[in-house]
């Protein structure tokens, strides 16, 4: 080929390379550099919205928010970076390098402000923007955080904000979650951390190539989280908190027709603002506190429910008719199971069904558990929903357990005896429940015949939630057995030898049953269960004490605070 | 036939400087002072100008060029120690001189006068004698005697420092050795010898040359230095998409990401504004004018107006290839404008006075 021939094609090839460069930069590859152009001069600033607030059933805020104010400072306008730190350090009264270092941890582009100091005073906030004119840099900005007026109260239902952790981060990305979002831990903050975080809005921004703002592309403004409205009464929760006082232990109040929780509380608590505050400290030391202080006793963890179970064992006696309204057991203070001798807590002579439960005469249920055999308490107790969830909605909650002589044998591939049914009668043994369950059972007797799903929030947002909440299962009992037993509930208390006879002082009637609960190591668990007014029951109350002495311990705790309710007019 | 390569290139180099001078206002445009966004007008005045040049060089016949060679290599030179002596230093180059009240940039012309130069060596004096001779040159006149006169210009832009064009010197001057059939054995010996000593002249680079080869090779050795113009301009070129992103639309250039969006690279602040399609027309029309310049090289008998038109299409056929290619991160960034297109009055003057050459050949051959 001739050499001139050889040029033009070099030249036909050089610029075919050209046309095939721009095919790939701009079609092949085009979307992909869109995407860069776009984020080269496309900045977001974030605006907070804020977190939805708690109420109580009336509308009181439980958790809400306050305003706090961060210091940033807009590296755009800055001149002398050291004479606006040395401003913002002298009025806060933070070393400078502190503030620096901070400055330069957070910084991302000149047109983007700058978080130097979270959290201000008010008053230093107000100092601060006296100096705008001739620090223009300084920007003061309000952002919404926790708010806990009543500080610890009722802090286990709930529970508190912190920034999020990588576990729930994996769950959770693909509903919008991201790195450093504040979100619930616990209680209803984590149930409905859905509704209650607010959507971030923010502007999206044009900046040039020093990151100098041109001009705004959109904005969204931020949404605030919705409130959500507890089943908690506010006054009741606080006089209820008074009176457990540093006692160990959860007390519980529903209102026995429809299983809202009307106020729950649990000691040892801790208070949800150090995480607010950031007090790494504090809330390590909290975390290995032995007390568990985070731990929500009244679903969580579950106890032997001693006297309280008494009342299965009349259901079931009744039910199965071995026992009838003339039965009666000799109580000489203990009586003989096959070999072993078990004893009663007292003598009590001649019982029947009404005296028995009254007295919590332990001879007469032993008796009356062996006619009815062990594998029956079990049904029955199943029946009054013990031993498995009562359903309740915040997490944690355990099943508590009632053992039988089939689970028995299954897993442990032991017999089961005479004495082992004799013990569950009286609630000891394997047998355990959840202080909620225990609410939940003696709500039956005061509704005459509903077990409830026990539930604590009402509305969230403006949608009220109570109608599908409200769930009630028919308990398959006689209305005469639920009737004696009530009666009986009712002796704990009006009965001058009644265990619950210190609640007799009360203008309001109350029934209910004391528990005693042996424990392998330290003081007894008290129990006090009950409903109250007797006539019409609004109440169902239930009162534990971990260690926390006799069964009168707890009903004196009950009475205290149906008194404080009482004067103050809620009965 | 005259009329017809005269009004082809005429008006493809009117629409290509057009599209110069729109992309040129729409770089700038955002800018705050006034003195950068009236920078169009200047461009438009030196477009004026040019084409005042062009139709007074197209009337001029080229073969006078052949007595005014010496003169015009001489000058040439002049001008380009001149600059080391007066130039104007500008982006960390001396490559202009300041006259009256712009810039004047000698290696433009330089490249000009070395065509011009090597067009005369490698011809005959009379137009009747239409061989070369060249092809029974032996190796001292066939490539060391012209080599000595490339090298000198060529070692002056290159120290000033100029690398593009002076390499670009060298592709003009290897290429026109093979159209005028110097023997084969020979443009290979001078490729090994000047191939060969390449690692012993990288230490004689400029750090910021060795930076922009190290960075053509992996732009993103240094995204925020000698990396940055290459990506932001290879961004700018493909977020154009196939529509592009419409004049005045362009953030790459709207927003000043990419540097040097009115001279070296306007090829990509075009890019951006008019997409794929735009671009690729662009570069059609690019083509079009050097196969003009191709087709009156081979149809031109006098050997001197051949070897013109040939070093004329070449150096524009070269200079659209790097600069574009660089542009897209193709070829390493080197200071060269896009013909026509980038701001700029030297090449616009030079690259007009050389379209007029390019004309005047035709013209010129069929009086003959």
């Amino acid at each position: 080929m001739e050499r001139k021939s050889i040029l033009n094609l070099i030249i036909i090839l050089l610029f075919s390379a050209l046309i095939i460069g721009l095919l790939n930069l701009a079609i092949l590859q085009g979307a992909k550099f869109r995407r860069l152009s776009d984020s080269n001069c496309i900045r977001l600033i974030s605006q907070f919205g804020s977190r939805g607030n708690i109420l109580d059933r009336n509308g009181e805020i439980i958790v809400g928010n306050k305003i706090s104010y961060d210091v940033m400072i807009l590296p755009q306008d800055l001149n002398h970076i050291d004479q606006v730190l040395g401003l913002v350090s002298r009025i806060l009264g933070v070393e400078v390098k502190q503030l620096k270092a901070a400055f330069k941890k957070n910084f991302i582009s000149s047109s983007v402000p700058v978080i130097v100091a979270n959290n201000i005073k008010l008053k230093d906030a107000i100092l601060l923007g006296e100096h705008k004119i001739e620090q223009p840099s300084i920007i003061i900005t309000p952002k919404p955080l926790r708010y806990y007026p009543y500080g610890a109260l009722a802090c286990h239902l709930v529970g508190y904000v912190n920034e999020i952790d990588r576990w729930r981060l994996t769950k959770l990305e693909d509903y919008g979650y991201k790195t450093k979002d504040i979100v619930g831990f616990g209680g209803v903050e984590e149930k409905y951390d859905y509704y209650l975080r607010q959507e971030e809005g923010g502007l999206s921004v044009e900046v040039n190539h020093r990151g100098k703002f041109m001009r705004v592309l959109g904005f969204q403004p931020p949404r605030n989280g919705k409130d959500v409205t507890l089943t908690l009464d506010l006054k009741i929760q606080k006089i209820v908190e008074g009176n457990l006082n540093g006692r160990k232990g959860s007390v519980i109040l529903m209102d026995p027709y429809s299983g809202e929780i009307l106020a729950l509380a649990n000691f040892p608590n801790f208070n949800p603002a150090i995480f607010v505050d950031q007090r790494s400290k504090l809330i390590a030391g909290l975390f290995n506190d032995p007390d568990a202080p985070f731990l929500n006793r009244a679903i969580a963890s579950s106890y032997p429910p001693a006297s309280v179970f008494k009342v299965v064992l009349a259901c079931a006696g009744l039910e199965l008719k071995k026992i009838n309204l003339f039965t009666s057991f000799v109580c000489q203070g203990s009586t003989m199971v096959g070999a072993r001798r078990f004893k009663c807590w007292d003598v009590h002579g001649s019982e029947d069904i009404f005296q028995a439960i009254a007295h919590s005469c332990d001879v007469f249920f032993y008796k009356t558990g062996l006619l009815i055999g062990a594998q029956n308490i079990h049904d029955y107790a199943l029946k009054l929903g013990l031993g498995k969830n009562a359903g309740f909605e915040l997490a944690g909650e355990t099943s508590g357990f009632i053992p039988s002589p089939l689970w028995r044998k299954m897993n442990k591939f032991q017999n089961w005896f005479d004495g082992d049914t004799a013990n569950l009668s009286i609630g000891q043994g394997d047998c355990l429940l959840t202080p909620l369950q225990a609410t939940n059972m003696l709500a039956v007797f005061a509704n005459r015949g509903y077990l409830l799903s026990p539930y604590i929030v009402k509305a969230v947002g403006d949608l009220d939630l109570s109608a599908k909440k409200k769930r009630l299962t028919g308990v398959p009992f006689k209305k005469s057995t639920l009737e004696v037993v009530a009666k009986g509930l009712a002796r704990v208390v009006s009965d001058d030898q009644g265990t619950g006879n210190a609640l007799s002082a009360l203008p309001v009637k109350v029934a209910g049953k004391t528990g005693t609960a042996q424990v392998s190591r330290g003081a007894t668990h008290a129990w006090f269960v009950g409903f109250f007014p007797l006539d019409k029951p609004r109440y169902a109350i239930c009162v534990f004490l971990e260690n926390g002495g006799p069964g009168h311990a707890a009903s004196v705790i009950a009475k205290q605070i149906i008194e404080a309710m009482n004067n103050q007019g809620l009965i | 036939m005259m009329r017809n390569s005269f009004f082809k290139i005429l008006i493809l180099a009117l629409i290509i400087a057009s599209l110069g001078i729109v992309s040129i206002y729409s770089s700038t445009f955002q800018k705050e002072t006034t003195q950068w966004q009236e920078i169009y007008k200047r461009q438009m005045l030196w477009l004026i100008i040019g084409l005042a040049c062009f139709f007074f060089i197209s009337r001029f016949n080229y073969r006078k060029l052949w007595d005014a060679n010496y003169f015009i290599y001489a000058a040439a030179i002049f001008f380009l120690l001149l600059v080391f002596g007066l130039g104007v230093i500008r982006l960390g180059a001396q490559r202009w001189l300041r006259i009256a009240w712009f810039n004047f940039q000698p290696s433009e012309f330089a490249k000009l006068a070395i065509i011009i130069f090597l067009a005369r060596y490698f011809s005959r004096k009379t137009v009747d004698d239409t061989s070369l001779s060249s092809g029974k040159f032996g190796i001292f006149r066939g490539i060391i005697l012209p080599f000595i006169f490339v090298a000198i210009p060529m070692f002056l832009i290159i120290e000033q420092p100029d690398l593009g064009s002076g390499l670009m010197l060298m592709l003009v001057f290897v290429g026109l050795l093979y159209l005028t059939n110097v023997r084969l054995k020979y443009i290979f010996t001078l490729l090994v010898a000047l191939i060969l000593p390449m690692p012993f002249f990288w230490h004689f680079l400029h750090d910021y040359q060795k930076q922009r080869l190290l960075v053509f090779l992996n732009p993103n050795i240094d995204p925020l230095g000698a990396g940055y113009t290459v990506i932001q301009s290879r961004i700018a070129i493909g977020s154009g998409g196939f529509f592009g992103r419409g004049w005045l639309r362009g953030s790459q250039s709207q927003l000043y990401f990419l540097p040097e969006s009115h001279t070296d690279f306007i090829f990509a602040t075009f890019s951006e504004q008019w997409g794929f399609l735009g671009s690729s027309l662009l570069i059609l029309m690019y083509y079009l004018i050097i196969r003009q310049g191709l087709i009156i090289a081979q149809r031109t008998a006098d050997s001197f107006g051949k070897l013109l038109a040939y070093g004329i299409s070449l150096l524009l056929a070269l200079q659209v290839f790097i600069n574009i290619a660089m542009n897209m991160g193709l070829a390493p960034v080197v200071g060269l404008p896009l013909p026509m297109m980038s701001y700029g009055g030297s090449s616009v003057l030079v690259t007009f006075i050389a379209l007029g050459i390019l004309v005047n050949i035709d013209r010129t051959r069929n009086v003959f």
